[in-house]
């Protein structure tokens, strides 16, 4: 097992903190206007209740998101 | 000059062609993937794909096969969060899948942390992350998760709906000098302070710095319940975290 430089696994550290600090941005900004529980299918990947899932599974076992964010959709959220 | 045929990788290929739009973008991936040995790309792909049990196998098959460290973490797993970064961004994915990538990234990275170990590298400090008792919202607390990661801790993720025992325990048995607790409704944040006055009863108090997060929590209430420290988002997470890790050493220095 060769070693690794720690010089050169901090840049690739910096590299991806930089990467994720990007992500973490834009997951700021889209939580305005999108629930971030929501994928690109459009199914609800959240672990609780929520006034805008679907009443039947998708093929992947999540239900559908029905909200259409253009209402505030933290008050659908249900407590656990 | 590179050009697209000269990625072997089809899903890699493809991803760029559907995906990258910007010419610098997609000339720099391309530039930068051209040069990638055939198994990088593979677990590249599989990264991209969010596949973390592919991830894990690939990267676990290319290092005992001998490849350098750096090198699965430049081509492989990096470059791949390039394009998952720019999917993002261009609302390709959202955060559910962006936290299924970074899932893969650490499926990969665990096999390059006992070379670390055998190098004298240490991740900067253990913390033990968890969404309060009765909570099971969980973005907020992934995301920080997703940034400590990043910048070099070794996190011990609870999960959803973490009962003041249960925090006791993990840092008690990893011994982390860090803990952080998330809740996003009003009413599970008062389980924070609970959790809280748990360390306070054991006498384990002072063994770990404290930090909470999440919507409704403010520096006012992290203050009134005795927290450590507040951070709005996962930005603040990570640079509160270096923080408290680095008075801790001053204090015990």
């Amino acid at each position: 097992m060769s070693k690794i430089d720690e010089q050169e696994y901090r840049k690739r550290l910096e590299q991806i903190s930089d990467l994720f600090s990007r992500m973490i941005q834009r997951a700021d900004e889209l939580a305005a206007e999108r629930c971030p529980y929501k994928n690109r299918l459009d199914q609800c990947t959240a672990k609780f209740g929520c006034r805008n899932q679907g009443k039947l599974p998708t093929k992947g076992g999540l239900l559908m998101c029905n909200g259409d964010d253009k209402l505030e959709y933290r008050s659908a959220w249900e407590s656990a | 000059m590179a050009t697209i045929s000269d990625i072997s990788n089809e899903f890699v290929r493809n991803e760029i062609e559907e995906y990258i739009e910007q010419p610098d973008e997609r000339g720099q991936l391309i530039t930068t993937f051209a040069k990638v040995r055939p198994e990088m790309q593979e677990i590249a792909a599989a990264l991209i794909d969010g596949a973390h049990h592919t991830v894990d196998e690939l990267t676990q098959k290319v290092l005992e096969a001998g490849a350098e460290a750096l090198e699965v973490m430049d081509d492989g797993l990096i470059a791949a969060m390039r394009i998952v970064g720019i999917k993002f961004r261009e609302n390709f994915i959202y955060v559910p899948e962006v936290l299924g990538c970074a899932r893969a990234m650490k499926a990969g990275m665990k096999h390059i942390q006992p070379i670390l170990s055998a190098s004298g590298i240490k991740p900067i400090a253990k913390v033990v992350m968890g969404t309060v008792k009765g909570d099971l919202h969980d973005i907020g607390k992934n995301l920080c998760i997703m940034m400590l990661h990043g910048a070099g801790f070794e996190v011990i993720d609870l999960g959803v709906d973490t009962k003041p025992d249960e925090f006791l325990a993990a840092v008690e048995e990893n011994e982390a000098p860090l803990m952080g607790m998330s809740a996003l409704l009003t009413t599970t944040m008062p389980n924070m302070a609970v959790t809280i006055e748990t360390f306070i009863d054991e006498d384990l108090r002072d063994d770990v710095r404290i930090m909470v997060g999440g919507a409704p929590v403010t520096q006012e209430f992290a203050d009134e319940m005795g927290a450590d420290g507040y951070g709005k988002d996962a930005m603040e997470c990570v640079a509160l975290a270096k923080r408290l890790i680095a008075e801790g050493v001053e204090a015990s220095g």
